[in-house]
C-alpha cells in the first residue's frame, strides 16, 4: 500500500520544474534584454552565454557588461559585481535546516538566486525529505536553463523580438510579483508580521523607484526586520512570538 | 573579450558562487554541532525573521512595472488583486500567477487604448 502511494507521488524534480514555471515569465524577458544589451555592448553571443551560465545573477550581469564596455577598471567591475550579489549570503543559511544530507547541495547552490530562494524557502518545508534534493534540482535547473536560453535568444534575435512583440516583454515579468505575492501572503499571520512584511515591501518599492534596486533588497529586508523587533502590536491570535515550533514564521 | 576580461568574468562568477555556497557550509556545520537540540533551533532568530523579509523585499522590487505609467500601475494593482483572489480560492502556486499575468495584460491593453 505504502509502495503504491509512493509510486503515485510525482517525483521531486518534476514538482520542482512545475512549480518553477512561473519564474520563466520573469526570467526570459529579462534574459532577452540582457542578451541584447550584451551584444550591443560588443560581447559576442558565446561570451554572452558564458556570462549568463557562469555568473548567473541578473542585475550584476548588466552591471558587468556595462562597466566593461565603458572601460571601467577590471578590479572595480568585479568588485561591484560581487557587491551587488552580497545579499545572497543570507539565502542558504535560511533554507539549510530543510536540506537533507546530500553531496549535491554544494553544486546546486549555483542556482540559488533571489527567486529560487523565495520559492525554496516556502516550498521545501512542505515537501517530504526524500523529494527535496530533486525538487531543488528541478526548480533551479529550469530557472538556470531558461536564463541561458533567454540570453541566447536576446543575443541572436533580441532586437527583432522586442520590436515584434513589445507588449510581451512588459506583461510576462508580472509573473514575478504575482508569484512572490502568493509566496508571502501566507506569512501575514499576525499584525506584527503583517506590519514588518508591509514595511519591507514598501521600502523595497521606494528604493526601486529612486533607482536603488540592488541595495534596496537587503535595505528593505533590514527595515522590515527592525520593524518586527521594535513594534509590539496587539495580536489577534496570540501569534506574536514570531516563529512556530518548527521555526517557520508564524 | 580579452584574456584579462575573461579572467575578471571568471573571478566574478567564482565569487558569486562562493557567496551562495560558503554560508551554506557554515550553517551545515552549525547544524551538525547542535544536532542534539534539533536542527531548526540552531537557526539564529534574526535569520528566521530575515528570510521572509527578503522575499517581501524581492516582491517590493518586482512591483514596479516595466513601463511605470498610469496604465502600468493600474494593471499592477488589479493584477495583484486578482492574484490574491485566485490564491484565496485555490491555495495553489500556478493558477494565481496565470490569472494575475492575464489580468495584467488585459488591463494594460484596455487602459492604453482608453488613455
Amino acid at each position: 500500500m505504502a509502495d503504491t502511494e509512493h509510486s503515485r507521488r510525482p517525483r521531486g524534480w518534476l514538482i520542482g520544474i512545475r512549480e518553477a514555471i512561473p519564474l520563466l515569465g520573469g526570467y526570459i524577458p529579462v534574459a532577452i534584454s540582457f542578451g541584447l544589451i550584451s551584444t550591443q555592448a560588443g560581447f559576442s553571443t558565446a561570451e554572452t552565454m558564458a556570462i549568463s551560465t557562469l555568473i548567473y545573477a541578473g542585475a550584476s550581469q548588466f552591471l558587468f557588461v556595462g562597466m566593461a564596455a565603458s572601460g571601467s577598471p577590471l578590479w572595480l567591475t568585479v568588485a561591484m559585481t560581487l557587491l551587488i550579489n552580497v545579499r545572497h549570503v543570507v539565502y542558504a543559511p535560511n533554507i539549510a535546516p530543510w536540506l537533507p544530507r546530500s553531496r549535491w547541495w554544494p553544486w546546486l547552490m549555483h542556482g540559488l538566486t533571489d527567486q529560487v530562494f523565495a520559492l525554496a524557502h516556502s516550498r521545501l518545508p512542505q515537501l517530504p525529505e526524500s523529494q527535496r534534493v530533486g525538487w531543488f534540482f528541478g526548480a533551479a535547473m529550469l530557472a538556470w536553463l531558461s536564463w541561458i536560453a533567454g540570453s541566447l535568444l536576446g543575443a541572436v534575435g533580441g532586437e527583432w523580438l522586442t520590436s515584434r512583440w513589445p507588449l510581451l516583454g512588459e506583461v510576462m515579468p508580472f509573473a514575478l510579483p504575482a508569484l512572490f505575492l502568493v509566496l508571502i501572503v501566507p506569512r501575514f499571520t499576525s499584525r506584527r508580521w503583517a506590519a514588518a512584511l508591509s514595511v519591507s515591501v514598501a521600502a523595497a518599492l521606494v528604493c526601486t523607484l529612486v533607482g536603488l534596486t540592488n541595495i534596496g533588497i537587503p535595505l528593505a529586508a533590514a527595515c522590515g526586520a527592525l520593524c518586527f523587533y521594535m513594534i509590539r502590536l496587539p495580536e489577534t491570535a496570540g501569534t506574536d512570538k514570531g516563529t512556530t515550533k518548527e521555526g517557520r514564521p508564524s | 573579450m580579452s584574456l584579462e576580461l575573461w579572467i575578471g568574468m571568471i573571478v566574478a562568477a567564482l565569487g558569486t558562487y562562493l557567496i551562495r555556497l560558503l554560508p551554506l557550509l557554515w550553517m551545515q556545520k552549525r547544524l551538525t554541532r547542535s544536532e542534539a537540540d534539533g536542527p531548526v533551533d540552531a537557526l539564529p532568530k534574526w535569520l528566521v525573521i530575515l528570510g521572509p523579509m527578503m522575499i517581501a523585499a524581492v516582491l517590493g522590487v518586482s512591483l514596479v512595472p516595466r513601463t511605470p505609467d498610469a496604465a502600468g500601475w493600474l494593471a499592477t494593482v488589479i493584477g495583484l488583486g486578482v492574484t490574491l483572489a485566485i490564491w484565496r480560492r485555490t491555495r495553489s502556486l500556478g493558477w494565481p500567477v496565470v490569472g494575475g499575468v492575464l489580468t495584467f495584460g488585459v488591463v494594460v491593453i484596455v487602459a492604453r487604448s482608453l488613455m
